[in-house]
């Protein structure tokens, strides 16, 4: 039915779609990071059990056309489940979206939707994007809860990437559920409609920085999720090492001989 | 054999620990596990690799050392223009930790008589024409770009960068040979993975 229109290409769509579909991680393209998107909240383990998309949140590459918050692509389907209560992010009416490009393809156009509806789109003429793109767009005449589709469509192959970012406009603590991207048939391929060109406009001012991490106690067994500063003492796997380079641990970064930029073994 | 099979137990048992993530990582992540004999290892570069290796070996690591060069550039840039202190404390540790990945890498293609460095930067994605995800150009942007913007530029451009890092794991623990470079990938995705947590989250904060 979403394919109804696009019949001359369907069959091609079809043959790329699972190609694509085989091939991934390694064709993984990009993601909208802040406000963080469905996947970018994947990602950053921040919403949990998402499933492969929290490894690859780049991946959500489908055929153009879809208003689905995963494009159509049967990978990722809790992108559309609603009852994660996916939280969104306070925004103004004036939102800045930024990407994350892992691989930078020749760019039809950007687009941006919600309830179904365009609200924005920039054409960037089939030119190779740069590394970091931003698009800010008027969300003013909508408040409260939405969700936004944004789309990155492809210059050079037929597909697109899809992104659900839900944001709460104007910071009104509304939290009235948001109507998922309707699943209305597209009624043709994406318009590449002139519009302005991508700024690259100031993003929000650096606000307190996120806490919450404990401090630890000298002399106790190294854990990922601390951040030591130097000269903090941790015993793992029975030695004990001293912190030489300040750190919030992650996994693989645990005292050994693979980290001794950051441990020194007492 | 026993190394092989540790490894292969590591691999099927990554995404679960990787699956329990969400808010409690830092509970259940546990710390990749060293497959290979490093015990009466002094230093890194004493890490060595075994000499059976195949084309995928080197090219995993040439592609690493590539990638992490620039993301030397990027990590110092961070380390001296970053506001906040929990990104420039980031910046250095990735400094730190991957000049020495870089040190051990290099002596890994002596070791086999392979060139450490690339004829040109290729990419996964050169066959439907993607770019990789940093050029020069978009370094040299950093030093030069309005403090207010730049945490969120940099954040996007080192999560890009870290993304193609998981990528070449991928590759090597899908088509590597070696198994010393195969249990780096593993640490490789490992770190990465959790880098790209942890700036996601500064992006957000």
């Amino acid at each position: 039915m979403r394919r109804k229109i696009a019949y001359p290409l369907a069959t091609t769509l079809g043959m790329v779609a699972s190609t694509l579909a085989v091939a991934s991680p390694a064709l993984a393209h990009g993601y909208v990071s802040s406000p963080p998107s469905r996947q970018a909240l994947c990602a950053a383990g921040t919403v949990a059990n998402c499933g492969a998309i929290q490894f690859e949140p780049q991946s959500v590459e489908a055929p153009k056309g879809s208003r689905q918050c995963n494009g159509g692509n049967a990978n990722f389907t809790v992108l559309n489940d609603e009852s994660k209560n996916w939280p969104a992010a306070t925004v103004g009416g004036s939102v800045t979206f930024n990407w994350v490009l892992t691989a930078r393809h020749r760019t039809a156009t950007w687009e941006y939707f919600v309830d179904g509806t365009a609200v924005a789109a920039f054409d960037d003429n089939n030119a190779i994007p740069a590394a970091s793109v931003s698009h800010t767009v008027d969300l003013s005449r909508f408040s409260g809860r939405k969700t936004v589709l944004a789309v990155w469509n492809i210059g050079d192959t037929a597909a697109a990437f899809y992104n659900c970012v839900d944001v709460n406009i104007g910071g009104s603590g509304s939290t009235a559920p948001t109507t998922a991207p309707t699943t209305a048939a597209p009624t043709k391929a994406p318009t590449s409609s002139p519009t302005t060109a991508p700024t690259t406009a100031p993003t929000k001012a650096p606000t307190a920085a996120p806490t919450g991490t404990t401090a630890p106690a000298n002399g106790t067994a190294w854990a990922p999720g601390v951040s030591y500063k130097i000269g903090d003492v941790v015993t793992y796997e029975g030695v004990s090492y001293k912190c030489r380079q300040a750190h919030k641990a992650i996994r693989s970064w645990e005292p050994g001989i693979w980290t001794l930029a950051l441990w020194l073994p007492l | 054999m026993k190394a092989r099979h540790v490894a292969a137990l590591l691999v099927a048992s990554a995404p679960l620990l990787l699956g329990a993530c969400g808010t409690a990582v830092e509970k259940e992540a546990a710390p990749a596990a060293t497959v290979v004999q490093t015990q009466n290892v002094k230093n890194v570069s004493e890490i060595t690799a075994g000499p059976a290796f195949n084309d995928t070996d080197v090219m995993f690591l040439q592609m690493l050392i590539d990638n992490q060069k620039q993301g030397q550039q990027m990590a110092r840039i961070a380390a001296n223009r970053a506001t906040r202190p929990e990104i420039a404390e980031l910046a250095e540790a990735v400094q730190v930790t991957q000049a020495d990945e870089i040190k051990m890498m290099t002596n890994w293609l002596t070791e086999w008589g392979k060139p450490a460095t690339l004829d040109e930067r290729t990419s996964l994605h050169a066959d439907h024409g993607g770019l990789p995800a940093t050029s020069a150009k978009e370094i040299a942007a950093l030093r030069t770009m309005k403090k207010a913007q730049f945490e969120t530029a940099f954040l996007n451009l080192f999560l890009a960068h870290q993304h193609n890092a998981v990528e070449f794991a991928q590759l090597e623990l899908d088509k590597g040979g070696n198994e010393q470079a195969k249990a780096f990938a593993e640490r490789v995705k490992q770190s990465r993975s959790d880098q790209v947590q942890q700036m996601l989250k500064l992006l957000a904060g």
